[in-house]
């Protein structure tokens, strides 16, 4: 048996070896590299930094714990620079597979450095509401309809923040973490109809399809994958100095940490189809 | 009989998707139209919530069928029947606040309840296990699969080389810093890619249009469950 036929033939165990090693160990010696803003997150973050304590964005956890490596980072930045700007908070789940716990454990990741937001002034958790389209479509006429009482079972009339919030109309923009239809419904219904800025922040799969919105204005920006949230987060670190320390802390799992992993990743998987394809030319030459 | 089984779900799906459409072009000010979109959009919710007791007898029926004839695979049915009966249960129990099962969530003094517990420590960590395991067949089937075995297949593995690179910083750092790779991306992200994504939707909105408008006059029956000659 020739190279070649080796080489075409390798035990797809090996090629899991590879992966395993190329994950874990940028994990455990991090390699730190330079991250480049891309336009669609530059866009999201200038909208963040024109808004101000009087103004109320709305955070929709439309992912579970399968994409969470990809969509916590994204989503815990984008709170921290809300909070960090006194921007009012909304927060509510529509993906049923996980959405409400991906939305609690954000929320108590970030608002452990923000000691002085108080619930239902700074910030309201709405907590999970089946439906989708329909949920979504209602919300516009009226968020106490779909939303009676927020997560924890205070009703909403009780809630001081959402006396000022009635419906889309009231918030300056809504930010969808989601892996999957969600957030397309959010740019292609809800900003179709009711106009309100929509960002979504999606998992690196499904970016793609993103870019059709963003194009045609239907969206402010999008966090694509991992590399999205690294970039939003270089974006805080450069500008914000608590959130510096915040992101320098060891232990906690960032997309900038997570990017040392998929740079290796992708490299590996290039470095497997460069020699796959080496090996099927040359063995088409031969024969 | 007939008006029940063919008739009367006729007129309620024209119904449906009529008012929506109609209310659409008329004048908030007309309130008519406003209160029966807005009770509609209130119904939509309700029978949304009911399509999760479908997904559930549809789950029970084919796991029960798989586990009463020893079908390949039956221990994972029974694993998943288990599994969704417990957190069915817990849950249940939970919304009903009976004994140690007080909510579904958090309780008032930050500790989890029975049903936060499970899906925290059982369901999350599973989900994304399974997730994680992608990695792993997508290197492997990268590997098998992308050859330039023609030239529509060079160009997509060219472009895919292209946007894997542009994606990471190595992209940057072989080309001595210079971002030129994350700018092709990007380019090949904005118009390539979008405007192949945007005839997809065009043609997939178009499909669902139609098909949306065969089943408010009533040609398209089939969703109606009904036999050949019925």
């Amino acid at each position: 048996m020739d190279w070649l036929t080796k080489l075409m033939s390798l035990d797809r165990r090996y090629i899991f070896l590879f992966v395993a090693i190329g994950t874990a160990l940028p994990i455990l010696f991090p390699i730190g590299f330079k991250v480049s803003i891309t336009p669609p997150v530059r866009n999201i973050y200038d909208k963040v930094e024109s808004l101000g304590p009087e103004d109320v964005v709305m955070f929709s956890f439309d992912y579970g714990p399968s994409t969470s490596p990809e969509n916590d980072p994204m989503a815990d930045a984008t709170l921290r620079h809300c909070l960090s700007r006194g921007i009012k908070v909304i927060v509510i789940a529509l993906y049923p597979v996980g959405g409400v716990t991906m939305a609690d454990q954000s929320l108590s990741r970030v608002l452990a450095d923000f000691p002085q937001v108080r619930r239902g002034i700074d910030y309201v958790h709405l907590g999970y509401k089946s439906g989708s389209q329909a949920t979504m479509k209602q919300m516009g006429e009226s968020m106490a309809a779909v939303f009676p009482t927020d997560r924890y079972g205070t009703p909403l009339e009780e809630i001081p923040l959402m006396k000022r919030v009635r419906n889309y109309d009231d918030m300056r923009l809504v930010v969808s973490f989601a892996t999957g239809i969600i957030g397309e419904w959010w740019a292609n219904l809800i900003n179709a109809q009711f106009h309100v800025p929509i960002a979504v922040g999606c998992t690196a799969v499904s970016a793609p399809k993103y870019y059709a919105y963003l194009n045609s204005g239907q969206m402010i920006g999008l966090l694509g994958g991992l590399k999205g949230a690294s970039e939003y987060e270089k974006l805080l670190i450069d500008h914000y100095p608590d959130a510096r320390a915040t992101y320098d802390r060891a232990g906690l799992y960032t997309a900038i940490k997570g990017m040392d992993a998929q740079t290796v990743i992708h490299t590996v998987i290039l470095v497997f189809i460069i020699l796959g394809n080496v090996a099927f030319l040359a063995g088409r030459g031969k024969r | 009989m007939r008006f029940l089984r063919l008739q009367m779900p006729l007129m309620l799906t024209a119904l449906a998707g009529l008012i929506p459409i109609v209310a659409f072009f008329m004048s908030p000010d007309v309130e008519w139209s406003q209160w029966l979109k807005d009770r509609l959009e209130r119904y939509m919710v309700i029978i949304a919530s009911f399509a999760i007791l479908l997904g559930v007898v549809n789950v029970v029926q084919s796991n029960v069928r798989k586990i009463e004839r020893r079908q390949k695979g039956w221990p994972y049915g029974a694993t998943l029947l288990f599994g969704m009966l417990a957190m069915a249960t817990i849950g249940i129990l939970g919304s009903f606040r009976v004994g140690p099962f007080q909510g579904i969530g958090y309780t008032p003094d930050g500790g989890r309840t029975p049903f936060q517990w499970g899906a925290e420590f059982v369901f999350s960590p599973l989900q994304a296990t399974m997730f994680a395991l992608l990695a792993f067949f997508m290197a492997s089937a990268a590997f098998r699969a992308f050859r330039a075995r023609n030239l529509e297949a060079t160009i997509l593995l060219v472009a895919a080389g292209v946007v894997m690179l542009g994606r990471i910083p190595f992209g940057e750092s072989i080309l001595g810093g210079r971002p030129y790779l994350a700018k092709f991306t990007e380019w090949l992200m904005d118009w390539p890619n979008a405007a192949a994504q945007r005839g997809i939707m065009i043609g997939a909105a178009l499909g669902a249009a139609s098909l949306s408008l065969r089943v408010i006059v009533g040609i398209e029956r089939s969703f109606l469950g009904l036999e050949k000659n019925e």
